[in-house]
């Protein structure tokens, strides 16, 4: 079984979308406006501004944040819009459902107005009752559909104020069967992905609840808006950290059939949200990677990497390939086999990736060739020859922290035989000599120089392969031509005990007191 | 960490072992990618699209060429309203044929069927089966009464306590009528006519026993239970509105 990821606990601060300027102004205002709202965390949540039908308000891409002033008036509309619709559902007498549906719509144009509604007020005024009043069965879709659009947009917000909308959850879930109006299912799946979006605690509640039968079947048909919010919302529901969700969801008849159809032929827009449900179904679950690795999956993802140029897409497909060799010793043993022309078209593309302009790419890239390097010795042989190492070799110089590591565990990989049984695992001298006559032995050095512990300790660990396998004994030269004594030195009275044994016992071994009398 | 600490040769020292590393979705591992995937809301415009503006003359097209139906995907064409109102609700709908309570799913509206209007199954109940069955898809469960199933969707699947499947109900003036024609029409045949006397009683019993019942919250219950026509030609797609100012 593979190891997990490296010690490291620590999170990641929320950031947003780096190419989008008006977001960052957006931040910016909201933090002069002095107003704390929600921590939009990589976010799982999206509010909905424009409906179907194309009406709805145009997201104001400048002045979008509400003053003081403005939100006091904002909320007190809201109020007011809720006590209307309290009314509005009271009312028993003619035009009664008109009535209810304007309510509902003066209700949900306040909650799509900004980035920020005022859902807090809506909350406070009521709303959720009177909303779910407004799901019963057999009520007019534009009722259906408003109070499903005000309800996402509640869902969008905080935690709590997501949590709000626990009683909803049935009745939103039961209009996602097969008779409802498509833009009605469409809404309240909308609805149900940022629940779900929200956290661990409602996922299981929705998955108790029967979600993601309902929700699998909306993604079976070929094209439709419907479809990618469809996978959107199950890519939220399946996420875990319970991988039975997602074993669940790979089990559903037709399933696997219908992502392996949108892989092959949906635009980039509906294969995106596709490709996520299938990195969640590969990192989470040994049964659906399994399924995935016996299909046409491995070989659909290639076609999407090595044809599209869009990031959006490339990021997820690159990322199931990824889990998938990961998860699954199968996928390189049986699937890669090289010499096999997947194989191929799988370097291929990777080598595509590293050569992007995108660090996410570099960076993931590399990592599956890391796993793909830890197969048998034809594997490693593969890549050794492949375009990929004079590419590794410049990104191991030149390329940002995070993608110099990934790099370094390829070419390190490249350098021993599989690991099997007990025993040290043999040098590649092949491998090792080639590649440290490239050059590769400085980049080595810097990451033992790094503050990251598991970088450093990869250096280390690849200066002991230089030491001990370099012909001639020359690994201790070349080491120090590179400073690499001075280097492990730092590590003498460090104190990460691991980090200070491995050096210790590098400099004791190999540059002890005989060092140099030989010459 | 890929390296295997092997502490079993002399040097103990860890050496390079190459073995697959994989990462849980939510690794820091995987951050950068993610943060690339999500944008803020989407921005859509507001004109209507080609396939809207198309489907919005369907449905204003109703000269003699007949009316397309609305519904994504459903190429189905009619001449006359009521053609088109019976085609709606054969192929678009689950409602009830007896009191026209609409479902969004065959499966709800069999389970209602079974359970308001059929008097078999409200024999088994009497003799004490289990007959009333779980609402949550694959659950599969079933209960001797309906306030024990109501528990079990409360405590096992987390759903609200004000949660209310079958909801009784004022048919409105105009359903009533069209089920007396029903019955009229249905009235030859005797078999179905002595079963639609027991429907009829149902129905005339739950038709009088409505204004004595109080629904689970405290306003008035003036939902409306799916007139069977409601999501015909009352459904407009909305038109375009003019774009709201920016602010």
């Amino acid at each position: 079984m593979a190891d997990d990821s490296p010690a490291s606990h620590r999170r990641d601060p929320i950031k947003s979308s780096v190419g989008n300027v008006a977001a960052q102004r957006r931040r910016q205002n909201a933090v002069t406006v002095g107003k704390e709202r929600r921590e939009s965390l990589v976010r799982a949540k999206r509010l909905c501004r424009v409906g179907p039908s194309g009406d709805g308000d145009v997201p104001g891409e400048e002045n979008d944040m509400v003053t003081d002033e403005e939100g006091f008036l904002l909320d007190a509309q809201t109020s007011s819009a809720v006590e209307d619709l309290k009314s509005a559902i009271a009312y028993q007498g003619k035009g009664a459902m008109q009535k209810r549906v304007n309510a509902l719509r003066e209700l949900r144009r306040l909650l799509s107005k900004s980035e920020f509604p005022p859902v807090e007020a809506a909350l406070k005024a009521g709303a959720i009752p009177l909303l779910v009043q407004c799901l019963s069965f057999g009520s007019p879709d534009e009722q259906l559909l408003e109070a499903a659009w005000c309800l996402t947009n509640i869902a969008a917000g905080k935690p709590e104020e997501t949590k709000a909308l626990l009683p909803a959850l049935p009745l939103l879930i039961a209009h996602l069967g097969e008779k409802s109006f498509l833009p009605v299912a469409e809404q309240c799946a909308w609805a149900l992905g940022n629940v779900a979006g929200e956290g661990e605690e409602l996922r299981n509640v929705l998955l108790s609840q029967g979600a993601l039968p309902p929700l699998a079947r909306m993604m079976l048909p070929n094209k439709g808006s419907t479809v990618r919010t469809a996978a959107w919302a199950l890519s939220n529901l399946i996420k875990g950290p319970d991988p039975k969700a997602a074993t669940e969801l790979i089990k559903v008849d037709g399933l696997l059939d219908a992502i392996l159809r949108h892989l092959r032929k949906s635009d980039e827009e509906l294969a995106t949200e596709v490709a996520w449900v299938v990195v969640y179904l590969s990192a989470l679950s040994n049964f659906a990677t399994g399924v995935l690795v016996k299909s046409d999956a491995i070989l659909l993802l290639v076609e999407r990497l090595a044809t599209s140029n869009s990031l959006q897409l490339l990021i997820p497909v690159l990322r199931s390939l990824g889990n998938l060799v990961a998860g699954d010793s199968h996928t390189t043993s049986t699937v890669l086999i090289p010499g096999h022309e997947i194989t191929d078209g799988v370097i291929k593309v990777l080598v595509k990736c590293l050569k992007s302009d995108h660090r996410v790419l570099k960076k993931e890239a590399s990592w599956v060739l890391s796993n793909i390097a830890a197969g048998s010795i034809e594997h490693k042989q593969l890549i050794y020859s492949s375009e990929a190492v004079p590419l590794l070799l410049r990104l191991l110089s030149t390329a940002p922290f995070d993608i110099r590591k990934e790099v370094a565990y390829v070419l390190g990989n490249l350098c021993v035989t599989p690991t099997g049984g007990d025993g040290k695992p043999n040098l590649i001298e092949e491998h090792l000599v080639s590649l440290v006559q490239r050059g590769c032995l400085s980049g080595f050095i810097d990451l033992v120089r790094s503050a990251d512990i598991e970088a450093a300790r990869l250096g280390l660990q690849f200066m002991e392969l230089v030491l001990r396998g370099m012909p001639n004994g020359d690994g201790p030269k070349l080491v120090e031509q590179e400073d690499g004594i001075d280097a492990m030195e730092r590590y003498q009275f460090h104190e990460n005990e691991d980090l200070r044994n491995m050096a210790n016992g590098l400099v004791d071994k190999y540059f002890g007191e005989n060092y140099g009398i030989d010459e | 960490m890929a390296m295997v600490v092997d502490y079993k040769h002399d040097s103990s020292f860890p050496y390079w072992t190459s073995i697959r590393r994989r990462f849980a979705p939510d690794s820091p591992f995987f951050s950068s990618g993610n943060i690339e995937r999500e944008l803020l809301a989407k921005q859509v415009a507001l004109d209507l699209t080609e396939d809207e503006r198309n489907q919005l003359e369907k449905m204003i097209d109703n000269d003699a060429r007949g009316i397309f139906c609305p519904i994504v995907g459903c190429d189905a064409r009619l001449t006359l309203l009521e053609d088109f109102e019976d085609h709606y609700n054969a192929r678009h709908t689950a409602s009830c044929s007896v009191c026209s309570r609409v479902y969004p799913t065959s499966r709800l509206l069999s389970i209602h069927v079974s359970e308001a209007h059929d008097s078999f199954f409200q024999a088994k109940v009497a003799r004490g089966y289990a007959m009333y069955e779980c609402l949550v898809e694959g659950c599969d469960l079933k209960f001797k009464n309906y306030k024990g199933r109501q528990q079990h969707l409360v405590d096992k699947h987390k759903f609200p306590t004000s949660f209310e499947f079958f909801k009784k109900a004022h048919p409105s003036k105009k359903q009533r009528l069209k089920n007396q024609q029903k019955r009229a029409v249905n009235k030859k045949d005797e078999e179905a006519s002595s079963k639609m006397e027991v429907e009829n009683e149902m129905m005339e019993g739950l038709v009088s026993a409505v204004s004595k019942l109080s629904t689970s919250d405290s306003s008035p219950s003036t939902v409306s239970f799916g007139r069977h026509n409601a999501r015909g030609l009352t459904f407009v797609p909305r038109s375009v509105q003019p774009p709201l100012q920016k602010k």
